[in-house]
């Protein structure tokens, strides 16, 4: 097929020098500049007329003549959605021909002044190590003090270079950025294939008052997502940028969706976007805000296993950088004193490290969680949802209702002691969904509950437990394995793995009774909710509409019990998630019900002719 | 805003009433091509060939070379590793791809694409024509031979992808014609 017509012929490329994606196309971020390459070098200053007109000449918004063919609007719709060229044209060396840069309806604008700080800085931090290693082992000999010094230059000057070329304008359909001395690059995203804005800023970045703005955008590939940076702007542009960003963007997709649809029918959505209002709101507009982070939400970071294990983590950190600053002398030193020490001195010492190691683990846990989750707040806005968090590097993720197919529910055993639940979002080609879709920190289910059926809409069904062959199957899968381990062990006779696989043998059995009791599955006329999972238990709910496919998979020993593990296909999140061991017969029933033209005309009586 | 074409319509209120166990999904009406046999009988017979090769080479090495490490029980023993290897080849060869044959089904509808594979564990799947994005028609130098080729659908979630492999050549070329030209009329966000 795709050979067929699925490729059409390529246009005639006029780029003498294909642009590599995986180049960074910042030159400042490489930790230098890129040098010039084959016949596409740079032109010298003088030559050919200025890339950019000067605001004493406006241009129209078209594009001068002088710029090459991706500068015109039309460019994008051909090829991938999200461009990024190198232009040969002949151009002004700096770019901007004199005064303020105009390459359309808007100035095109520049990065913050302030990021010439941020930018060096950053990357310093990334050679840090190599310099100092470099000075100690060299012996601050002239060499490589040159050499650092040389270094250091290069980076303040590429960071200045990086700020002096880099321009971006947002035109009424599109983002353009454009970057580069002697490599240029243009890279045009429209603003219909935007997803999200996601602006960062690390404490560096706060204390200057700048921040990092990126802006994802869907590519051409399923999954594949292009990424726009800016580092840094101010930011009250970052605000301003997400605000326009958003806005002009819900306005396409509204105008785009008069066009194409003239009658929306949207009463299936259950996670309706909100109406985009006419007017770019005003700056102190902040939308409706769902949450705001309570004080004693802080303390559930005591819940968190992963938060749990960070006095280890911190441990280990300075241990091995202990080790590294000292070398094999502090293990030496350990050793000895740990030979030379009197046993019942050791003994006590171990106990006692074990335990304030033990009771510090909470504190831990509450601190780093504290710091990453801190002043959590969720927004609404502008057809999407804004969730910001964090002490020291606060960022802020904006999440695009539209894509937003469901939600998910996680919690861990300890959480359940306490009936706390965090929460996550469920969103079509979202990259990094650890980080970017968390929509609440772990808190009280009610609470979170709340939130869920004000921001998104709650599933309100009923889950359906599995049937108690089900119970059998999680048993066996928790149980077994070790058991058999334990007996070979036995056989075997050595002593220490036998006892060890029949402990986890018997751990086992409520493992596989919680897994069991955690089973479910659920419609409630909109939304579709799958449960599974004990030492991570998630509730993934969907709307109706979200479920693109359906497929059941059954191995002998299910076909035996009746059971059949059912996935729902969704084009979001994990992509697929399964009713583990569920009823025959009542999983068909329920994808019946809840996508009956998909499920309907493949369905026969119990009389008809029976499924092989 | 992202209205699927299942959505515009309201379930349909039939005769087919959900209670539990009163339907089932019938197994897809068409078969794939019986040349498809031979093709995975080949592909199993040149698999297990190229492992009784390495394996008979590692039982040769096993005896052969002057190792101390290897106890001497393995050492008598090699042979039986792929001799066991072969009979299993064997049997494989000559159950699987009839097995496969008989499990293997397919059915392409107005609006969705229903295919069960498999042969010990079984695969039923249902994607929907709309939410396609991508279909490929693809035909490997075995599956050239025999004039059969694979068909692979894709929706935007790598659950939701089917594969339908050992369709006849032609069939399977107008097919994946025929379903691009669908997918592309009733397609929208395809998420």
């Amino acid at each position: 097929m795709e050979r067929e017509n699925g490729i059409g012929p390529r246009e005639p490329s006029d780029r003498e020098e294909p642009v590599d994606p995986g180049e960074p196309a910042d030159p400042g971020e490489g930790g230098g500049w890129v040098a010039p390459g084959g016949t596409a070098a740079g032109p010298r200053p003088e030559d050919g007329p200025p890339r950019w007109p000067s605001a004493g000449e406006p241009e129209p918004a078209s594009g001068s003549p002088e710029n090459g063919a991706e500068d015109d609007t039309g460019a994008p719709r051909s090829g991938s959605p999200v461009t990024e060229s190198a232009s040969e044209a002949p151009r002004d060396w700096w770019g901007t021909g004199g005064g303020a840069p105009v390459f359309g309806a808007e100035n095109a604008r520049r990065l913050s002044p302030r990021s010439l700080v941020v930018g060096p800085i950053n990357q310093l931090r990334s050679l840090l190590v190599p310099i100092a290693a470099g000075l100690i082992v060299g012996g601050f000999n002239p060499w490589v003090l040159t050499a650092t010094g040389v270094a250091v230059v290069g980076l303040l000057v590429g960071g200045f270079v990086t700020w002096r070329t880099f321009r971006y304008e947002i035109g009424e359909e599109r983002l353009e950025i454009r970057s580069g001395l002697i490599r240029r690059s243009t890279r045009t995203i429209p603003l219909e294939r935007i997803r999200g804005v996601d602006v960062t800023s690390t404490l560096l970045h706060r204390m200057l008052g700048v921040a990092v703005v990126r802006i994802e955008a869907a590519a051409g590939s399923p999954g594949g997502g292009e990424e726009g940076k800016l580092d840094a702007v101010s930011v009250a542009e970052a605000e301003r940028l997400r605000r326009v960003l958003l806005h002009r963007k819900a306005v396409l997709l509204e105008r785009h969706r008069e066009e194409t649809e003239p009658v929306a029918g949207e009463e299936g959505s259950a996670l309706e976007p909100a109406p985009a209002p006419e007017t770019v709101p005003e700056p102190e507009d902040t939308g409706t805000t769902y949450f705001r982070m309570p004080w004693s939400w802080y303390l559930y970071g005591a819940l968190a296993l992963g938060y749990l294990l960070t006095p280890f983590a911190v441990l280990a950190t300075l241990f091995g950088m202990a080790q590294q600053a000292v070398g094999d002398r502090a293990a030496d030193f350990l050793v000895d004193w740990v030979t030379t020490s009197d046993r019942g001195f050791l003994l006590v010492f171990a106990v006692v490290f074990a335990c304030a190691l033990i009771l510090l683990m909470p504190v831990f846990a509450v601190v780093s969680y504290s710091l990453t989750h801190w002043g959590f707040s969720l927004r609404g806005r502008d057809g999407s949802l804004i969730a910001e968090r964090g002490l020291f590097t606060r960022r802020s993720v904006t999440l695009e209702r539209r894509r937003v197919r469901g939600y998910e529910l996680l919690d861990n055993p300890l959480e359940r002691t306490r009936r706390a639940v965090s929460l996550r979002a469920i969103v079509t080609g979202l990259g990094d969904t650890a980080n970017r879709a968390v929509l609440l920190p772990i808190g009280p289910r009610p609470r979170v509950e709340e939130v869920v059926d004000r921001a998104l809409g709650l599933f309100r069904g009923r889950l359906t437990p599995h049937p108690r062959a089900a119970l059998y199957r999680r048993l066996t899968r928790a149980v077994l394995p070790f058991a058999a381990v334990a007996v070979a062990a036995i056989a075997l006779e050595p002593v220490w793995p036998s006892v060890v696989a029949g402990v986890l043998a018997l751990l086992g059995v409520p493992l596989g009774v919680d897994r069991y009791r955690s089973l479910g599955h659920g419609y409630d006329g909109e939304l579709v909710s799958v449960r599974s999972g004990s030492l991570r238990r998630t509730q993934a709910t969907v709307e109706r509409s979200a479920v693109i496919g359906w497929s059941w998979t059954q191995s002998p020993f299910q076909r035996r019990s009746g059971l059949v593990d059912l996935e729902l296909a969704v084009g979001a999140g994990e992509s697929g998630y399964t009713a583990q061991d569920a009823a025959q017969e009542e999983s068909v029933d329920f994808a019946a019900r809840i996508t009956p033209e998909m499920v309907r005309p493949f369905l026969v009586r119990e009389d008809g002719e029976p499924p092989r | 805003m992202n209205t699927p074409p299942h959505d515009a319509v309201p379930p349909p209120e039939g005769p087919f009433e959900p209670t539990t166990g009163a339907a089932r999904l019938r197994p897809p009406l068409r078969r794939v091509s019986g040349r498809s046999i031979g093709v995975w009988t080949v592909r199993s017979i040149l698999g297990g060939l190229i492992n009784l090769v390495l394996l008979s080479v590692l039982a040769w090495a096993a005896g052969v070379l002057p190792w101390s490490w290897i106890p001497e029980w393995a050492r008598e023993n090699a042979w039986m590793l792929p001799t066991v290897y072969f009979v299993y080849a064997l049997l494989r060869t000559a159950i699987v791809p009839s097995w496969r044959y008989r499990v293997h089904r397919w059915e392409v509808t107005e609006d969705v694409v229903y295919t069960r594979s498999g042969w010990i564990a079984r695969h039923w799947q249902l994607v929907p024509v709309n939410r396609l994005q991508t279909v490929d028609h693809t035909q490997g130098w075995l599956e050239r031979i025999f004039g059969v080729a694979t068909l692979e659908v894709q929706t935007a979630s790598y659950a939701g992808s089917s594969t339908i492999e050992g369709l006849d050549a032609e069939e399977a070329r107008v097919l994946s014609e025929e379903l691009a030209a669908r997918a592309g009329t009733l397609r929208d966000d395809a998420t």
